[in-house]
C-alpha cells in the first residue's frame, strides 16, 4: 500500500513539473525581446524561384494550362526572370490545332489577358512532365546532362513558390492521366529540399479537387500552403468560352490572378491578403490554408516575397579606373592573333555520292 | 568594367563587352567563361526582362560600334516570294560569321552567342543543324524552300577531334541534345541512341576540313510541337534580340497563324586545311514562314509587311553589316505593284533559271526616315479573281509517303518519289525506322510507273546503293539508305514491310491512343538545272550568295511526310476493371463458401419427436443449455457436434421444429436430413 502511495505521489509530482514547465515556457514567449520577434518576421531571402506545374494533358484541360500560365505571367511581371522560373506544361494549348487563336491562351472569354504572352519559355513540356521529373527537379537530383534551365538551382536563401494544378483527389494529384504524385511523396520531396538547404521559405499553392489533402503530410519548416479546396470538396472551373468549347480557367486561380494583376513590384500587399482570395461565395469551394509550419505572420509578409524577385542593384556614379598594366604585352598578343587570321578559300566535300550512279 | 549578362535557358549572352582588357582581367574573364556552364554570375538589374534587353542592345550598340573588329559580321536578310494558291513565303535569315582564328578566342564572344561558342569547345562539334517546324511544305505547289525541314524537331551534327571514339560521340550527342533542349525550350532531350542514326551517304559534311575521322549523328522527333516557347529563345540568340531589326517582325501571334513555320539553326566551322588556328564560325538562323492570304482576313489579294507581321519594320539591327529585303518580282511576283517601289533590282540566273528580286536596303531606308515604321505593300491588279490562276508546273522531284496495310500487326511503308524531269535522275532515300517498328529488308523493293499511268507494274528498279543497319528492340532504330536511278517522267514506289511491336505497359506515352510516329524519309537528288532551286550554295553564307551561283549540279534535299501508326494499344483501364470484377466475384463467392466451409453438416433422425405442441414447448424449455438434443436419442450424432456454439444448436432445434411441423402436415415419417 505504501509503495502504491509513493508511486502515485511521484506521478503527480512529474505531472506538476510538466505542466509547470509548460506554462513557464508559454510565459517566456510573451516576454521575448521585441527585436527578436521583429527579426523573425523580417524577410530573409536572397533570391526567388518558382516551380509552376500543369499536370494535365488534352484539350479539355485547357483551363489547367490557363491556370499555370496565369501564375507564370504574374511572377514574371513581378520580376522573377525566366531563368528562375521552371514552367512545366503537359500539353500544348497555344499552338493546338483546336485553338482558334494560335499562339495565345486567355484567362477570360473576353480575351483581356493573353496569359501565354509573347515571350514564354516552357522548360518541361509534353511527355517531360512526369512525377519523376518533378521530384527530381525539387530535390535537385536531375539526371546527368540536364540543361541548366531545367534545374531548380535554389539555395538556403531562396524563397520558392510551388504551384500545382491538375486533376486530383484525396491525397494525390494526377500527372497526364497516367500516373500520380501522392501527398506523402510531395511532403518527402519538400523535406528533402529542406534538408539539402534548397529553400529558405516555401509557398505551396495548389489548385485541384481536394487540394488541401496535398499539404496535409507536410512537416518541413517554413512552409506556407494554400489550397483551392478542402478535403472532400471539388475545385470548380470559372466559365466556358464558346469559341474554344471548353472551360477557360479554374475559379481559384482566376481570382488569384485578378488579385495579382493589381500588385505592382513595390506593392505593400501581403501574403495574408492573398490567402483570403476567393471566398466561398465566389469560389464555391473553401480555400484551405496551412500556416502552422510558417513562423511569420502572413499579414506582415509582402506578397513580393514569393511572387516577385529580389534584385538589389547598387548604382555607382563614380568613375571606375581600370589600370591598363602591361598593355603592350596584350597588344602584342592581339597582333599574333591577327596574323593567324589569314583568308582562305572554302572548298567543300561533294554533297552527293555521284560515284554510285555512274 | 561592366558586362551585362542575361542568363536564359542555359545561355550566357554578353550584352556589352569592353575593349580588350589587360591580361589580369583577361585571365579572370577566361576563368569565368570556363565555369559558366555550371555557375553563373548575375549582375541583377531591378528592371523587367524586356527593359534589360533594350538597355543591353543599346549598350551593345555603342560598345560594339567602337570595337567590332572587322572579322565578325552579322547580316539580316528577308526574302518575300509569292507562292501559288494565294500563299506568301517569307524567309528570314540571320547570319553571324566570325573569323575567330584560334580556339582560345572562342572565350570572347561578341555577336555570336556564348552558348554556340561553348559548344565548339565542349563537344567537338564542327557542324550542327536544328530545325523546329510545324506544318508541311507542299513541294508540288510551292516549289522548293530555301531551307529544308521536316515537321517536328530535327537535329544532326558532325563531330570531329583527334582520338574521338564512337562511344564518346554517342555521349556527346546526347549531351548536345540536352543543351539545346534547354536553349530552345524543345524536348530535344528525348534524342538519344535509341532514336539516332549515323547517316552514311545522304548527309555530307558542310564544314572544313572534313575527312574520314569525323562522326555524324542524326535524329528527328516528329511529334514535337513548335510554339512561342521555341521562338522566344531562338530570337534571344540574335545579337539584337527581338528589339530591333527584322526579328522584331517575328511576333508569336503572327508567326503561329501561318500554314507552315520553320525555325532553323545551323552552325558550322570552316578551318584552313588542318590548321586549327585559322577558323571561321558561321551561325545561320532561319525562319521560314508560309502565309495563306485567305486566312489574313482581307478582301483582295493585296498584302503588306504590316498585314503579315502585325507591324511595320522599326529599322535595322544596329549591329548588322547588311540588312536587306529581297522581293521576288518575276513569275508570281510580277503581277504585284510594290509600294514603295524597290530602289534596286537584281536579276539572277542560276542553272538556266532566272529570278528578279527587288532589293530594299534598310540601312539606306532608315538613313533619314526618323522614327517612322517601314512598310512594303504588294498591290494586286484590280478586279483579279482568286481562283483564275492555274496550278504551276510541278518541280522536277517530289516525294510522298503512305502507310499501307490494316490492323495493328503488320503494315507496309511506302515512299513514292516522282521525277517530272525528262532525263533520269539519281535518287537517294534515307529511312529512319524507330525500334518499335520492325522492318524486313528482304521485302524492300522499288517499282516504277511512267507518269500518266495509274498502276504500278511489275517493273523493278535496280539498287545502285544500299546501306542497311538493322534495328534492335529498345536500343537502335533501323537505318536504311537506298540509291537508285529514276528514269525521266516516272514515279518510283519504294515499299518495305513492317511489323508493329507490342510495347511494355510503361513504354506507352500518356496519350497512347494518339498513335506512334514513323519519321519522315529524306530524299536527295542532284539536279542538272536550277529550276525552282533557291538553296544557298555550299560555300556561301548569305541568301545573296545564291545569286548567279551556277554549278554543274544542284544537290536537292526533300522530306516526306511523317507517318503515324497505331500500335496495338491495350485498354489501360483493363487492370482496374479486372480488379473490380475479380473482387466482386470473390466477394459473392466468399459468403456462401465460407458459410458452407465453417458450418457442420449434422444428420439428425427425427423419429421420436413429440407431436403435441405443449409437450414440444415444454421439451424445448427444459432442453435449453443441453449440448445434445434429448429427443434425438437414437440419432447418429457425429463427433465434434458439441463444438457447435449453443446458439447454433438452438437454431438447429428451431429448424427441427419447423421441419417437424411440415412433416406433420404431410404425415411423412421418413428420415430427414438437414444441414446448414
Amino acid at each position: 500500500m505504501n509503495e502504491m502511495f509513493l508511486k502515485l505521489v511521484s506521478i503527480v509530482c512529474i505531472f506538476c513539473i510538466c505542466v509547470g514547465g509548460g506554462s513557464a515556457g508559454n510565459g517566456d514567449t510573451s516576454i521575448l525581446p521585441e527585436g527578436y520577434v521583429d527579426a523573425t518576421q523580417r524577410s530573409t531571402h536572397t533570391n526567388n524561384w518558382a516551380v509552376l506545374v500543369d499536370a494535365s494533358r488534352f484539350w479539355f484541360n485547357y483551363r489547367h494550362v490557363a491556370n499555370v500560365l496565369s501564375i507564370y505571367r504574374s511572377v514574371k511581371r513581378l520580376g522573377i526572370p525566366d531563368s528562375q522560373i521552371i514552367l512545366m506544361i503537359a500539353d500544348d494549348m497555344a499552338c493546338n490545332a483546336r485553338n482558334p487563336r494560335p499562339g495565345q491562351v486567355y484567362n477570360n472569354a473576353n480575351q483581356h489577358i493573353n496569359v501565354y504572352g509573347d515571350d514564354v519559355e516552357v522548360d518541361y513540356r509534353g511527355y517531360e512532365v512526369t512525377v519523376e521529373n518533378f521530384v527530381r527537379l525539387l530535390t535537385g537530383r536531375t539526371q546527368n546532362g540536364t540543361a541548366r534551365s531545367k534545374k531548380l538551382l535554389s539555395d538556403a536563401g531562396s524563397n520558392v513558390l510551388i504551384y500545382l494544378t491538375g486533376h486530383g483527389g484525396d491525397g494525390f494529384l494526377k500527372f497526364q492521366d497516367s500516373e500520380e504524385i501522392t501527398s506523402q511523396e510531395l511532403a518527402d520531396g519538400i523535406q528533402q529540399m529542406w534538408e539539402k538547404k534548397r529553400y529558405n521559405e516555401l509557398f505551396f499553392m495548389v489548385d485541384t479537387c481536394q487540394a488541401a489533402s496535398l499539404y496535409e503530410k507536410f512537416s518541413s519548416p517554413n512552409v506556407l500552403a494554400v489550397a483551392s479546396s478542402l478535403v472532400g470538396q471539388d475545385s470548380l472551373s470559372h466559365h466556358v468560352d464558346p469559341s474554344i468549347g471548353v472551360y477557360m480557367i479554374d475559379r481559384y486561380t482566376y481570382y488569384a490572378l485578378e488579385f495579382l494583376e493589381k500588385v505592382q513590384p513595390f506593392s505593400t500587399r501581403t501574403i495574408g491578403e492573398f490567402l483570403q482570395v476567393c471566398p466561398k461565395r465566389v469560389c464555391i469551394s473553401t480555400v484551405g490554408v496551412r500556416k502552422d509550419l510558417y513562423r511569420r505572420d502572413p499579414h506582415k509578409v509582402p506578397i513580393t516575397d514569393f511572387f516577385g524577385a529580389i534584385r538589389p542593384t547598387r548604382v555607382s556614379t563614380d568613375r571606375i579606373n581600370v589600370t591598363l598594366a602591361n598593355e603592350s604585352d596584350f597588344i602584342a598578343d592581339l597582333e599574333d592573333i591577327a596574323v593567324a587570321k589569314r583568308k582562305f578559300t572554302v572548298i567543300m566535300e561533294p554533297q552527293f555520292p555521284s560515284e554510285f550512279f555512274k | 568594367m561592366f558586362a551585362f549578362y542575361e542568363e536564359c535557358s542555359n545561355k550566357h549572352l554578353i550584352r556589352a563587352l569592353p575593349p580588350p582588357p589587360p591580361p589580369s582581367i583577361y585571365a579572370a574573364y577566361k576563368h569565368f567563361a570556363y565555369n559558366s556552364l555550371r555557375f553563373s554570375v548575375f549582375i541583377e538589374i531591378q528592371m523587367s526582362c524586356t527593359h534589360l534587353w533594350c538597355v543591353g542592345a543599346l549598350l551593345l550598340a555603342t560598345a560594339v560600334a567602337q570595337t567590332t573588329p572587322k572579322d565578325e559580321h552579322f547580316h539580316e536578310e528577308l526574302v518575300v516570294r509569292p507562292l501559288s494558291g494565294d500563299h506568301v513565303n517569307t524567309y528570314f535569315q540571320f547570319t553571324t560569321r566570325w573569323h575567330y582564328g584560334q580556339k582560345e578566342n572562342l572565350y570572347h564572344t561578341q555577336l555570336t552567342p556564348r552558348v554556340i561558342a561553348e559548344l565548339l569547345q565542349q563537344f567537338d562539334v564542327k557542324e550542327l543543324h536544328i530545325g523546329l517546324t510545324q506544318g508541311l511544305w507542299r513541294y508540288e505547289t510551292w516549289g522548293y524552300p530555301i531551307v529544308e525541314a521536316t515537321s517536328g524537331a530535327e537535329m544532326w551534327a558532325w563531330f570531329k577531334a583527334t582520338n574521338l571514339t564512337d562511344q564518346q560521340v554517342d555521349k556527346q550527342w546526347a549531351q548536345l541534345a540536352n543543351v539545346f533542349s534547354g536553349v530552345l525550350c524543345a524536348s530535344l532531350n528525348f534524342v538519344d541512341n535509341t532514336n539516332s542514326i549515323a547517316p552514311k551517304h545522304l548527309l555530307r559534311p558542310q564544314f572544313m576540313p572534313a575527312n574520314r575521322e569525323s562522326f555524324m549523328r542524326y535524329a528527328s522527333l516528329p511529334r514535337e510541337i513548335v510554339c512561342t516557347e521555341n521562338l522566344t529563345p531562338w530570337k534571344k540568340l540574335l545579337p539584337c534580340g527581338s528589339a530591333s531589326g527584322f526579328a522584331s517582325l517575328l511576333n508569336s501571334g503572327y508567326v503561329h497563324n501561318t500554314k507552315y513555320h520553320s525555325l532553323g539553326l545551323k552552325v558550322r566551322t570552316l578551318c584552313q586545311d588542318h590548321d586549327e588556328d585559322n577558323c571561321i564560325l558561321e551561325m545561320t538562323q532561319t525562319a521560314n514562314l508560309v502565309y495563306d492570304l485567305r486566312l489574313l482576313e482581307q478582301s483582295g489579294n493585296d498584302f503588306s509587311l504590316r498585314r503579315l507581321f502585325g507591324m511595320g519594320l522599326n529599322g535595322y539591327c544596329e549591329l548588322a553589316s547588311t540588312s536587306k529585303i529581297y522581293v521576288q518580282r518575276n513569275e508570281l511576283g510580277a503581277r504585284y505593284q510594290l509600294v514603295p517601289p524597290p530602289p534596286a533590282e537584281e536579276t539572277t540566273t542560276r542553272g538556266g533559271y532566272t529570278v528578279v528580286y527587288g532589293v530594299y536596303d534598310m540601312q539606306e531606308q532608315f538613313q533619314d526616315q526618323g522614327e517612322r515604321l517601314f512598310n512594303i505593300a504588294w498591290l494586286a491588279p484590280k478586279g483579279e479573281l482568286r481562283r483564275q490562276r492555274q496550278k504551276p508546273a510541278p518541280p522536277p522531284i517530289y516525294a510522298h509517303r503512305y502507310l499501307l496495310g490494316q490492323g495493328q500487326e503488320h503494315g507496309r511503308i511506302v515512299t513514292e518519289v516522282t521525277n517530272s524531269h525528262y532525263a533520269p535522275l539519281p535518287i537517294l532515300v534515307q529511312e529512319l525506322i524507330p525500334w518499335y517498328v520492325h522492318a524486313y529488308l528482304h521485302t524492300l523493293n522499288i517499282r516504277r510507273r511512267p507518269l500518266g499511268r495509274n498502276e504500278y507494274g511489275s517493273e523493278r528498279l535496280p539498287f545502285k546503293l544500299l546501306h542497311y543497319a538493322p534495328g534492335k528492340q529498345r536500343e537502335l532504330p533501323t537505318h536504311l539508305e537506298i540509291g537508285f536511278l529514276l528514269p525521266g517522267q516516272s514515279s518510283a514506289l519504294i515499299t518495305i514491310d513492317v511489323d508493329y511491336l507490342v510495347l511494355k505497359w510503361l513504354e506507352y506515352p500518356p496519350d497512347a491512343n494518339h498513335g506512334h510516329y514513323i519519321n519522315a524519309a529524306l530524299v536527295a537528288s542532284a539536279l542538272p538545272m536550277g529550276t525552282n532551286y533557291s538553296a544557298l550554295p555550299l560555300e556561301g553564307h548569305l541568301f545573296a550568295h545564291s545569286f548567279n551561283a551556277t554549278r554543274p549540279s544542284y544537290v536537292l534535299g526533300l522530306h516526306t511526310e511523317a507517318l503515324i501508326v497505331s500500335l496495338p494499344t491495350p485498354d489501360f483501364s483493363m487492370p482496374y476493371n479486372v480488379i473490380c470484377l475479380a473482387c466482386t466475384v470473390v466477394a459473392l463467392a466468399f459468403g456462401p463458401i465460407h458459410s458452407v466451409a465453417t458450418k457442420l453438416i449434422v444428420v439428425v433422425r427425427q423419429t421420436s419427436a413429440p407431436r403435441n405442441f405443449l409437450k414440444k414447448l415444454k421439451e424445448k424449455l427444459f432442453s435449453r443449455g443441453s449440448p445434445l438434443l434429448p429427443t434425438a436419442g437414437e440419432a447418429d450424432v457425429p463427433e465434434g457436434a458439441g463444438c457447435l456454439p449453443p446458439e447454433e444448436q438452438d437454431e438447429n432445434e428451431n429448424d427441427n421444429d419447423e421441419e417437424e411441423e411440415k412433416e406433420r402436415e404431410k404425415e411423412d415419417k421418413e428420415d430427414k436430413e438437414y444441414a446448414h
